[in-house]
């Protein structure tokens, strides 16, 4: 199943501050130092439809940041910046932050892209230092502890057919359950029920249970309707309720409980879990200590153990998933090597910090100097997540080629379509982009291939 | 006549009483480099 992920990073430099912040987050992007192509194609964004069937009016702003742009005349496409990368990926500012999207491909590929990102973000943070003489740090978390939240936000590439409906019953039982098994951990509580710790960034930022709304009264489940590809074959799931991982092996595995999901949806075969509070859930789950995690439903008490047990098939990364469940409840050593916010808490046991929420700042600081995460990494205290793939040969493949041969034949670049001056070419979410592509040396040559490309 | 210079039993001499600094925590030692300040000056805008 194809999929991305978009990660939204906090973006922190010395003197400035939230007012400034759409600004700077594009000059840090500008500062990108490496071969890209600059020249974003976003004709197909529609973020106010609603794969209900309607257009949302208008999205929902958060009132503080609102006070921050009361007279601000930069267009919004100015300020994205938006840098097309030699893999496919996409790096530009959204809503001041850096944000790198990887390239589509498999879970094991975006994973692989999403750790590219930490690079290609910190390469950025590192050239604007130099040229400005400013501290700056890059944090892949989702809080700033004071109420602020940013996402980092999954796409699947679902068929069309797939009744909504079906897909929101099979997936938001996972969005809360999952958590247990793939949260980033945080000190602290920003809303709703006091707390010391929880194991999830983002789980208490959620007000209703779907809607196109992704700054403020955010969803469980996002429903705006943007596929990114042919919309009367495609829907693109959205999903905004995860957290940002440091570990490789939680990005992945987050990407799979969404998918197992999806496939229920799609083969209408999965667990019937009906939820009584979704939102609700979300956040006790969170924030329950006792790690009980239980989750009312509408026939009755269970938990997020059960439901993602529910879910799981017989592949490796089902039996990694059965290996942690057993680990939550019986090892956390175990744990702690494997998902986020065990390793987080066992860091928290170890500091004497007198604000625990400078240890959970710096678990997700880029910099590998300082990184709390890669200390753990450097003393061998997280076990490797062996991600391996074989090639990659979705659209992204085909995409970064054209940046990396023929940029200079290039008018823009978006996730479905190609522009260059001898003509468009549509980029297949089903297509087969094959090593052979990279072989071609002439531009028209490559966009006939491009246009002829098998298609899974 | 018991040789002299040899032992008389298995007990040997026991270590003397030292004290050793403790073997540094690496992963402590790196958590005191952090700024414990940093999070209450962080201040982001809302994203996504």
């Amino acid at each position: 199943m194809l999929c991305g992920l978009e990660t939204e990073y906090g973006l922190w430099i010395e003197g400035r501050g939230p007012a400034e912040q759409l600004e700077d987050a594009a000059e840090v992007v500008r500062s990108y130092p490496n071969p890209c192509f600059v020249g974003w194609d976003n004709r197909f964004e529609s973020p106010r439809s609603d794969l209900r069937g309607f257009v949302a009016k208008t999205l929902s702003v958060d009132p503080v940041d609102a006070q921050y742009d009361v007279g601000r005349q930069t267009p919004l496409l100015d300020i994205r910046a938006d840098r097309v990368l030699p893999s496919g990926a996409r790096l530009y500012n959204d809503h001041g932050h850096p944000e790198y999207a990887t390239g589509e491909g498999d879970h094991s590929s975006v994973t692989l892209d999403d750790m590219h990102g930490e690079e290609v973000v910190l390469a950025a943070a590192r050239a604007f230092m130099t040229q400005t003489g400013r501290q700056v740090k890059v944090y892949k978390n989702n809080t700033d502890f004071h109420g602020a939240s940013y996402g980092t936000h999954e796409s699947y590439l679902v068929p069309r057919e797939v009744p909504v409906e079906t897909l929101m019953r099979s997936v938001v039982p996972m969005l809360v359950a999952r958590q247990i098994l793939t949260g980033a951990g945080k000190v602290g509580f920003e809303h709703g029920t006091p707390c010391d710790f929880q194991i999830s960034q983002r789980a208490e930022f959620f007000s209703v249970l779907a809607s196109v709304d992704t700054l403020y009264q955010r969803p469980i489940f996002n429903t705006r309707d943007e596929p990114h590809a042919d919309p009367t074959r495609w829907m693109r799931l959205h999903v905004i309720s995860g957290d940002a991982n440091r570990m490789p092996s939680c990005t992945r595995r987050k990407l799979y409980l969404v998918q197992r999901a999806i496939d229920c949806a799609i083969t209408d075969s999965g667990p019937s879990w009906d939820l009584e509070d979704p939102i609700k859930s979300m956040e006790s789950v969170s924030k329950d200590k006792n790690h009980e995690f239980v989750v009312e439903t509408k026939q009755g008490p269970t938990t997020a153990y059960e439901i993602i047990e529910s879910y799981l098939d017989e592949s490796d990364l089902g039996d990694e998933c059965r290996r942690l469940l057993k680990a939550v409840r019986s090892s956390f050593e175990l744990l702690s090597r494997q998902v986020d916010w065990a390793a987080k808490k066992k860091l928290l046991e170890l500091s004497d910090a007198p604000d625990p929420r400078a240890v959970d700042l710096a678990y997700s600081d880029l910099d590998p100097e300082v990184s709390l995460y890669q200390a753990l990494v450097d003393f061998g205290e997280v076990d490797s997540a062996d991600v391996r793939v074989s090639s990659n040969q979705s659209r992204s493949f085909a995409r970064g080629l054209a940046v990396q041969k023929f940029s200079g034949d290039l008018l823009s670049v978006g996730w479905r379509k190609i522009v260059f001056r001898q003509g468009e070419v549509e980029l297949f979410p089903d297509g087969v982009y094959s090593e052979q592509l990279s072989e071609i040396s002439d531009v028209v040559e490559f966009m006939r291939a491009l246009e002829g490309v098998p298609r899974a | 006549m018991p040789t002299p210079g040899r032992k008389q039993s298995d007990d040997g001499p026991s270590l003397p009483k030292v004290e050793r600094p403790e073997k540094p925590n690496p992963l402590a030692e790196r958590l005191k480099k952090i700024d414990p300040d940093q999070a209450k000056k962080y201040r982001q805008r809302s994203g996504q």
